[in-house]
């Protein structure tokens, strides 16, 4: 019998990244409770759920988890982003996210990373697709060559 | 509150602002509460430099995305573009004002493409976020 696939992380640094590396999300089903909870956490109060729609942002931290799902992220801050909402989102659609690091940088002594994406539903149709930077905070070294 | 869908819109037209208060109830709800997470730990928040949890720059086109729903509804939902810049931390505790303006209108495959650059602002008048978004009317 084969043995199940184990991902190995990578502690996330300007020189650990690989462009060109993809990434996909597991699937994940649009239920009611999403909707709610960002309705409530962004105070949107449209009527989302009366629709059978979602807010077009939903999935956007779907899009910006995608590094986790290799790389060990220490801290990061949220430089750019890039939206087209191709289709609606909708309540009870099952999607996933795709995603490939396409450009890594330096500037002002900051490390970056730029990402495109797609969001999908199940027959992988596009629903939303885009691009986003983001400031890599490293793991500061620890004295002693220690990690913390 | 019901959804205001408006067609009619006029080069150098203001939308209406939206008033936002970031608690951090609202940042854990949007972020999830993670140890070693600037959104939600705030030891660690202020262990790399920042005075407090920050909300996530994501937060922010969220209330630009409701802004242009308001403005054009389903045109915005398909068929809608939105391009943002974070130039500042939002904090635990702000109150943000989210503002628009249409700068052109683009005839787009026999609709309009409606172009309206957008800001969030902070409670001192300092912008956090700014950009463009567009969406089509018939």
């Amino acid at each position: 019998m084969a043995g199940s696939q184990v991902t190995e992380f990578r502690k996330l640094t300007l020189d650990s990244l690989k462009v060109g590396e993809e990434f996909v999300s597991d699937d994940h089903l649009v239920i009611p409770e999403d909707i709610e909870a960002h309705g409530f956490a962004v105070e949107d109060d449209h009527p989302w759920l009366a629709e059978q729609t979602a807010p077009p942002t939903l999935m956007a931290n779907q899009a910006l988890h995608l590094r986790h799902s290799k790389y060990i992220v220490h801290a990061g801050l949220h430089a750019r982003m890039e939206f087209n909402f191709l289709e609606p989102i909708r309540l009870g659609m099952r999607v996933r996210t795709r995603g490939k690091v396409i450009d890594k940088f330096e500037r002002r002594g900051k490390p970056y990373m730029v990402t495109e994406y797609v969001t999908e539903d199940e027959t992988g149709r596009v629903l939303v697709r885009g691009q986003f930077t983001q400031m890599i905070i490293p793991e500061p070294e620890a004295p002693h060559g220690h990690a913390r | 509150m019901a959804t205001r869908v408006e067609t009619e819109t006029t080069v150098g037209q203001i939308l209406p602002s939206l008033a936002k208060d970031v608690s951090q109830r609202r940042i854990d709800v949007y972020s999830g509460v993670k140890p070693r997470s600037i959104h939600s730990d705030e030891a660690w928040a202020h262990q790399k430099g920042f005075r407090a949890c920050l909300a996530q720059g994501m937060m922010s086109t969220a209330y630009v995305s409701q802004m242009m729903v308001n403005l054009l509804g389903p045109g915005f939902a398909r068929g809608g573009t939105m391009s943002m810049a974070f130039i500042k931390p939002v904090y635990a505790g702000d109150r943000l004002s989210v503002h628009g303006i249409i700068k052109d209108k683009q005839p787009d495959n026999g609709a309009t493409r409606v172009v309206v650059e957008v800001w969030v602002e902070n409670q001192h008048g300092e912008k956090t976020a700014v950009g463009h978004a567009t969406g089509l009317v018939a």
